[in-house]
């Protein structure tokens, strides 16, 4: 049971509006993506994206290894197109590559299309696909929809997950 | 369609999707993409598919391809505002917006219509009333097709066939007759219905789409079971019922249920000069019935209950819950039909999976078939830790509307129990709520009756079917807006 907060009334789970006052019972936790405050780490400016950048197709397979300290969890995903980073939702059957739901995405401001791991001629990159809380790359805050340079072990954090990626 | 690749799917629309959902989806979907994607093929795909489907033209033409292509005379769609839910110790609430699409079709599906009119010229229609229907009767006509059969019944106290049927090309017949009608007597709504499902019967029924559409200021008093014993039988036999009522004299209640069993509408005319406006809508797509009858089967699970349906499109009219069926009309024009569901789960104590049938019957008339299934189901997970997903948009929008519309409802039953107070706090809910949807006028309306209600302890007649038949026709408005502007 959940209880309105605007009126008190009990609701049963899963209503979506109160029956009695008529508020919207899911804006707060559930249903948005959390907005968290400012986070402190890096201001510093990112390095430029390559001037030659394009995506390429991937020469062979390659596993990338992404390790999230704060569950120790650890996926082995297949490069093949694109990783993408999120968070699963109703909206479409679309599952992310690296879907972050079950590491307490939402709560950790992981947008549902965060962002893209992609293969160029400049080997891996990172883009940040306009997410609420950003993508920061070694405590650099990446300016969105720009490609960048991944190398292994470096640490990623999407909102305010962190994970560090290892790759060959 | 299911799992196949259309432009739609890698728009991630439905058919029926707006021009405007069109660039919006390519627009947040094409921003997905780097830069430079011009070599990647999925990016060509989409430049593909937005390329056809922004194009009007073309679109009709890809339309109609995929509907030779398509297999099933039906594609029925599901969303869920939930599909995993928490193993937990009370009950849950779980949303279903289900919707039917014909597949597109060229004209040519259209079937010849046999309308009947039933009019009500008691003495209470003197005057403005009369003569805007009569006005919109003739405009009606326009709007058919010359193969169309029209007939008019007038009635009072007892019923007249003012115009037997007679195919719409005779215009001026039709017209000289109607302009004769003359108010008088009393409303006996029976009569009338009796006189015109008569006049539909006259033409053989199963070469036609047959619609009878009653127009009334008046109560009926002591027929009202008749009436709808007789609604009934004629859905049985596919005619189809809508019914106006006109002033604040009429009863609200009489003409939903009236409607309920061939899935008909009911709706609130307010002004005699809305008349025409309303017939016009109503008359639309019902020449191109593409399926009739359905039905959803209601076969749920034991520990599923439904709580509450709401026919969404092609109008907003709440649907009979109880019984084996839901009678949900029939599928006009091009557009979709579309419905929501409100069901109540039992407490889910242990992880496992529901499954939902929801198979949908219908006529198809253009294929010959009566009661075709089409199957499906909505399967829901029950699980200890379920994903947080936010339900469809859609879905959410038309429950927002669809609550304020229950909240007038409650305000009613709560007066007639009695609880003044309780229903005055209830509109004043009800009028913050419509203010922030932005609907003024009906926000303006519901203060108005809340002052009433705590001065004079009632509403008033017209106001209360404002607010109900407002409300209702807010959702329709909402649903219609959001789905297409292709019907």
């Amino acid at each position: 049971m959940i209880q309105c907060k605007e009126c008190g009334a009990t609701q049963y789970e899963g209503a979506l509006f109160c029956s009695e006052c008529g508020r919207f019972l899911m804006e707060d936790g559930r249903a948005a993506t959390d907005v968290l405050p400012f986070s402190d780490y890096g201001h510093r400016p990112p390095p430029p994206p390559p001037d030659d950048f394009r995506l390429e197709a991937l020469p062979e397979a390659k596993n990338i290894t992404f390790v999230i300290p704060h569950s120790r969890h650890r996926r082995v995903i297949g490069l093949a197109g694109q990783i993408r980073v999120g968070r699963s939702g109703s909206e479409t059957d679309d599952f992310p590559e690296l879907d972050l739901t079950d590491e307490n995405g939402a709560e950790l401001g992981v947008s549902r299309v965060h962002a893209t791991i992609q293969w160029s001629n400049h080997g891996l990159v990172l883009i940040d696909l306009e997410s609420t809380n950003g993508t920061l790359l070694n405590n650099y805050r990446l300016p969105p929809k720009r490609p960048y340079p991944l190398r292994s072990g470096d640490e990623i954090r999407f909102g305010d997950l962190l994970i560090h990626v290892f790759f060959e | 369609m299911s799992g196949e690749t259309t432009y739609y799917s890698i728009l991630g629309l439905s058919v029926n999707a707006s021009s405007e959902a069109v660039r919006e989806a390519f627009a947040t979907r094409v921003a997905q993409f780097p830069t430079q994607a011009e070599d990647n093929p999925e990016y060509q795909k989409l430049l593909q598919a937005y390329e056809v489907l922004n194009d009007p033209e073309r679109r009709s033409v890809y339309d109609s391809l995929m509907a030779e292509m398509s297999p099933s005379p039906l594609v029925v769609n599901v969303q869920l505002s939930r599909s995993r839910l928490p193993v937990s110790n009370t009950p849950q609430i779980l949303y279903l917006l289900i919707e039917v699409n014909p597949p597109r079709q060229n004209a040519k599906a259209r079937r010849p219509l046999n309308l009947c009119l039933v009019l009500d010229r008691s003495t209470s229609m003197q005057g403005q009333r009369l003569d805007f229907l009569k006005s919109a009767v003739e405009l009606v006509v326009d709007k058919l097709a010359p193969e169309d059969m029209i007939s008019v019944v007038a009635f009072s106290d007892r019923a007249e066939v003012v115009q037997p049927p007679i195919h719409v090309a005779h215009k001026s017949a039709i017209v000289h007759h109607v302009r004769n009608i003359r108010a008088s007597g009393g409303t006996e709504i029976y009569q009338g219905l009796l006189a015109g499902v008569g006049q539909l019967r006259n033409t053989p029924l199963s070469q036609y789409n047959n619609h009878l559409i009653l127009l009334t200021d008046g109560h009926t008093y002591g027929d009202a079971q008749e009436c709808i014993n007789l609604s009934a039988q004629a859905a049985a036999q596919q005619i189809g019922i809508s019914a106006f009522g006109l002033g604040n004299e009429w009863n609200d209640s009489f003409l939903d249920s009236l409607v309920t069993s061939s899935g008909g509408q009911s709706a609130f005319i307010e002004e005699p000069a809305q008349i025409v406006a309303h017939l016009q809508q109503r008359i639309q797509g019902l020449g191109m019935i593409h399926a009739q009858n359905l039905r959803l089967i209601k076969d749920f699970p034991a520990h599923v209950r439904l709580q509450y349906a709401f026919k969404l499109l092609p109008f907003a009219q709440p649907l009979e819950a109880n019984g084996s069926e839901i009678k949900l009309g029939n599928i006009e024009g091009k557009g979709a039909l579309s419905f929501l569901l409100e069901l109540a789960l039992q407490p889910q104590q242990h992880e496992g999976r529901i499954s939902v049938p929801l198979d949908i019957a219908a006529d198809i008339p253009g294929r010959n078939a009566k009661d075709q299934v089409f199957k499906n189901r909505a399967q829901i997970l029950v699980t200890a830790n379920p994903l947080e997903a936010a339900p469809p948009k859609d879905l959410v929008k038309a429950v927002r509307m669809l609550n304020m519309y229950r909240m007038n409802e409650k305000v009613w039953e709560e007066i007639e129990a009695g609880n003044v107070g309780v229903a005055a706090t209830r509109l004043q809910h009800l009028t913050t709520r419509l203010l922030e949807a932005g609907e003024i006028k009906l926000a303006q309306q519901a203060h108005a009756e809340t002052e009433r209600l705590a001065s004079m302890g009632s509403l008033s007649a017209e106001g209360w079917k404002r607010l109900k038949y407002g409300t209702r026709a807010m959702i329709g408005e909402t649903v219609r807006m959001e789905n297409n502007d292709s019907v």
